[in-house]
């Protein structure tokens, strides 16, 4: 499932988190916005649920990832 | 095998039956609006047949033939034409109901019933309004290809008629030449911003199933991340 049908869940003024932080391919991490990690392949979103290997952060925060998930 | 390598292939199974289950939820959606389409079309269908008749007995000699009343050879036209135009699409509602076939299918029937509305009022303008009603319907089907085909054989409709039988499809026997493309021109302007609904729509159907993916890879993080005796505790026959 392709994962462009996300523009509207990130839209301005929905909480939750506004940045993640995920391990590269390369090695390391790299840090996406909202929509950026919402253009994800659906697949690779999951697999980074499951291995609870993404930080969400809301304002430079972290938050847990169930908060991040609520909206 | 070692831990991690087991554990990345757990990963890998988990994703897997998730984004499985995600793509089901959403075709399931769709298919259920599909569904639910094609049986609401199929007693619009009958509907309008019945309303055909009605006109063709009532309203139609009026429209042809001034104030005398007669027995309209409309009547025969609502009844067969009518017929031939409803029969089809009902029969696929029911035997193949959600197919890509049934929607446009209906969509060109729902188009020549217009066409034949707009003929059995003697061209009245206001008829040509169902032409747009029978397009928002259309798009509830969320699947915009159907939109362009019974914007093609309401166009082709329009087109023919407009230059073999005027009156039919105007009202009147000599219409501008531009009153075909004018007609169009609105019928554009209307699946335009149909089209975009409908692929609005469909996004957030998979978003929606993507949402659910996401909720069910966080639950699954949550188990793997508690302990044996959390997981007894939480009163699961099978230990999960």
């Amino acid at each position: 499932m392709t994962s462009a049908a996300n523009a509207n869940v990130g839209a301005p003024g929905r909480k939750g988190y506004d940045r993640v932080v995920v391990p590269a391919p390369e090695g390391g991490t790299r840090s996406l916005s909202r929509k950026q990690f919402e253009g994800l392949p659906l697949r690779e979103r999951v697999s980074y649920l499951i291995e609870g290997t993404a930080q969400f952060f809301l304002d430079g925060s972290p938050i847990s990832a169930s908060d991040a998930m609520r909206t | 095998m070692s831990v991690a390598r087991k554990a990345l292939e757990m990963t890998q199974a988990a994703t897997e039956a998730i984004v499985k289950r995600a793509e089901t939820r959403y075709e399931a959606h769709r298919q259920e609006i599909y569904r639910t389409t094609d049986k609401m079309f199929a007693g619009l269908m009958i509907g309008q047949w019945l309303f055909a008749i009605l006109v063709a007995m009532t309203y139609s000699p009026y429209g042809w033939q001034g104030k005398v009343r007669t027995i309209h050879a409309h009547v025969w036209v609502a009844l067969i034409l009518g017929g031939a135009i409803t029969s089809l699409p009902v029969a696929l509602a029911f035997l193949k109901p959600g197919e890509a076939i049934t929607r446009h299918v209906i969509a060109a029937a729902q188009m020549l019933w217009s066409a034949l509305l707009i003929h059995l009022t003697g061209g009245r303008i206001e008829t040509h309004f169902h032409v747009f009603g029978s397009l928002a319907f259309l798009a509830f089907y969320r699947d915009w290809p159907v939109l362009l085909t019974g914007t093609v054989v309401v166009a082709t409709d329009h087109l023919l008629r407009g230059i073999l039988w005027p009156e039919s499809v105007y009202g009147i026997p000599n219409p501008e030449w531009w009153r075909t493309l004018e007609h169009a021109s609105w019928v554009i302007f209307c699946i335009s911003f149909l089209v975009l609904s409908c692929r609005r729509s469909q996004r957030d159907m998979q978003v929606m199933a993507e949402k659910g993916a996401e909720l069910e890879a966080l639950s699954e993080n949550v188990w793997r991340n508690s302990s044996v005796v959390e997981r007894a505790a939480n009163d699961d026959p099978k230990g999960r």
